[in-house]
């Protein structure tokens, strides 16, 4: 799962960064209005962290435009004022959510997890296809109940096929959603990740369809 | 406050007084000095005609003769004449029947103007000295009575005051028609400077009479000057908040990742809590300070209570919760919105965090007051402790997240605009019932309606 933080403070953004790049995100940043607006136009992301004061452009106007633009990407708003009018502007704007500075790290987290479980249309936080099982809330994965050690790539192709299971999602697709801007995406090693996991969590856990991508169909 | 227009009417009926005064007086003197000189010039044409009968009569009592006016027969008829001869001898008017007109101790030659006592009333008369062609000497005395002259300065008095009296009232309605004339720029002003707060427009300074025309000048600058002030005032503090909340919020996660590592960082997160919950007074006393400043606001609370219900009912944390709204009238408040909306917005998040399920906003109007009611069907809060749930930093159950401030906050606020904020039992749902009250908008007064994405009156 790919996530756009657009925050203006460095340290703030680089640890929101660490904090989602340990749960298996690939994490871009933007440090101020402009530049959010840029990436989220541009790149496929899906969530995006969107502080409301940023510099040269403020946040709730980018994400007027990005709605205007039926960029319908889930906004999770960071606030450093305490105003409701402030709150309610940015969910009216098209705002899914919203937190007030300063915030705990593993609240943020949560909400992101939730934000996602709810675009994927579920309210379980634990996802499970035969005996293989993936709690989104720790990213363990357990197959016939014994827990299996995934790489970040690894654990986000799971993460980013669960999160849609039911679709056939292409292999482009899931390249774009797993790398970060910067990184080099060369989506046969998306196949690889594929592999590995099916050696890992069974055959039957992904569908293939030669030249459309990958498909997990839930229990 | 002191009225032109009153001062105006007052000053007028002053001088109306004093002019008529002044000018009756002038008048009524003018009027008498008119109506002796006719009475006497009259004395002196009926003594002339005395003299000549005197003169062409060989015995003085036959006088009588030569006099046919019938006033001089009728007894006290207030028309008299009186010859005192040289003998002592006294010839008069029978109209003076039994009594006789004064005599001056010093005779003289001159005509000599008098006043006494006549027979019935005061009367005036006129007596001089005349020789005869055979040297005698004889008084020759006519008199009036002057009733006549006084009812007739009476009569004069009384028409004087009744024209000058129609006079001052015709004067005193002119003055306050003038002077309403002279106010309706300033009326227009006054109306313009209400709407030129709904539109953002300046006034335009050509409407108005030259006099006036500097005033209005002074009143746009002042008005941006106050928009500019509370923008500005706004904005530092949003700018004071990102500046000092954003570097906490950084240093709260560092301190969880050192905290991992490391022990005895709790008294570092207590110091980060209070150092946040300092931050988060201090920008509401901010906040509810300069809430007493800003003037003629209206705010809709229907319109701010129905922003902060689109909120909760969107957020998935409060989504399940029912926030029920119950405002039967439209209610404008003098507050601004944003102050609304947060002094209720605290509330509605206490109660939501609170309640079982359910959560129920009403407002009503009492006097000159919005009193709203925020209700919810939690386990409420014991009488004992209200007080001290309105204290800044109170915290009832510290198992529950959150700063304890929000309460003391709102608290504050509805305070700084004159309100209040009470924590009762809630009958309706068992819970806790704040109810708050905030003064209305004055009826039929147009003010400044307030926008809540920016705090400030509204712009075109």
């Amino acid at each position: 799962m790919r996530i756009l933080v657009a925050e203006d403070d460095h340290m703030l953004s680089e640890q929101i960064k660490a904090a989602l790049s340990a749960e298996g995100r690939a994490v871009d940043t933007a440090t101020d209005g402009e530049e959010a607006h840029f990436l989220g136009s541009t790149e496929s992301y899906d969530l995006v962290v969107l502080d409301i004061g940023l510099p040269e452009r403020d946040g709730i106007s980018v994400l007027k435009q990005w709605r205007g633009n039926d960029i319908q990407t889930p906004v999770l708003i960071l606030t450093a004022r305490d105003g409701w009018s402030e709150r309610v502007d940015g969910l009216d704007a098209g705002a899914d959510d919203y937190m007030t500075k300063p915030f705990h790290m593993p609240e943020l987290s949560a909400r992101i997890r939730a934000m996602l479980r709810r675009q994927a249309g579920r309210s379980s936080p634990v996802f499970q296809k035969g005996p293989v099982v993936f709690d989104t809330r720790t990213n363990k994965v357990l197959n016939n109940g014994m827990q299996i050690s995934l790489t970040a790539q690894e654990l986000a192709v799971l993460s980013y096929l669960f999160h849609h299971a039911g679709r056939m999602v292409p292999r482009a697709e899931l390249s774009e959603h797993i790398y970060e801007y910067d990184c080099d995406r060369d989506s046969n090693t998306i196949a690889v990740f594929v592999n590995r996991l099916r050696k890992k969590l069974g055959k039957d856990l992904i569908q293939t369809a030669r030249g459309q991508g990958y498909q997990i169909d839930l229990d | 406050m002191q009225s032109l227009q009153r001062r105006v009417i007052l000053g007028g009926v002053v001088w109306a007084v004093i002019a008529i005064l002044v000018g009756g007086f002038a008048l009524l003197s003018v009027f008498d000095q008119i109506a002796n000189r006719r009475f006497n010039a009259l004395l002196e044409e009926r003594h002339t005609q005395i003299v000549v009968a005197l003169a062409n009569s060989e015995i003085p009592d036959q006088i009588g003769a030569f006099l046919n006016d019938p006033a001089y027969q009728r007894p006290y008829s207030g028309r008299y004449w009186q010859l005192n001869g040289p003998a002592g001898e006294v010839v008069a008017s029978r109209s003076l029947f039994d009594t006789v007109l004064p005599l001056a101790e010093a005779l003289s030659p001159e005509p000599q103007i008098w006043t006494s006592d006549g027979p019935d009333g005061p009367v005036r008369g006129l007596r001089q000295t005349i020789t005869l062609d055979d040297g005698s000497r004889w008084v020759v005395s006519v008199a009036a009575g002057v009733s006549a002259l006084q009812a007739e300065r009476e009569e004069m008095r009384m028409s004087v005051a009744i024209a000058f009296g129609f006079v001052g009232v015709l004067g005193i309605g002119a003055a306050a028609l003038l002077t309403s004339l002279i106010l309706k720029p300033l009326r227009k002003l006054s109306d313009d400077v209400v709407h030129r707060w709904d539109s953002g427009k300046p006034l335009d300074v050509g409407e108005y009479p030259s006099e006036v025309a500097p005033l209005v000048g002074d009143i746009n600058q002042l008005i941006d000057r106050n928009r500019e002030v509370i923008a500005q005032g706004r904005r530092q503090a949003a700018d004071l908040a990102h500046a000092l909340k954003t570097p906490s919020a950084a240093l709260r996660n560092e301190l969880v990742s050192i905290s991992r590592k490391a022990d005895g960082t709790a008294p570092l997160f207590d110091a980060l809590d209070r150092i946040d919950a300092q931050i988060i007074r201090s920008l509401a006393r901010m906040r509810a300070a300069n809430a007493s400043k800003v003037v003629n606001l209206r705010t809709d609370l229907g319109n701010s209570i129905s922003r902060l219900r689109r909120l909760f009912g969107a957020l998935p944390d409060t989504a399940q919760t029912s926030i029920m709204a119950k405002t039967p009238v439209e209610l404008e408040v003098a507050a601004d919105a944003q102050d609304v909306e947060e002094l209720l917005g605290n509330v509605i998040e206490n109660a939501v965090k609170w309640c079982d399920a359910q959560v129920v906003i009403s407002t009503e109007a009492a006097g000159d007051m919005a009193v709203v009611q925020i209700e919810d069907d939690g386990p409420g809060i014991d009488p004992h402790y209200r007080e001290t749930a309105l204290t800044a930093g109170t915290r009832l159950d510290t198992a529950v997240p959150g700063t304890g401030l929000g309460l003391s906050i709102s608290s504050d606020l509805a305070r700084a605009y004159g309100g209040s904020l009470d924590l009762g039992a809630s009958e309706r749902l068992g819970g806790l019932a704040v109810s708050i009250k905030l003064p209305l908008a004055a009826a039929g007064v147009s003010g400044r309606a307030s926008d809540p994405h920016t705090g400030l009156p509204k712009t075109a």
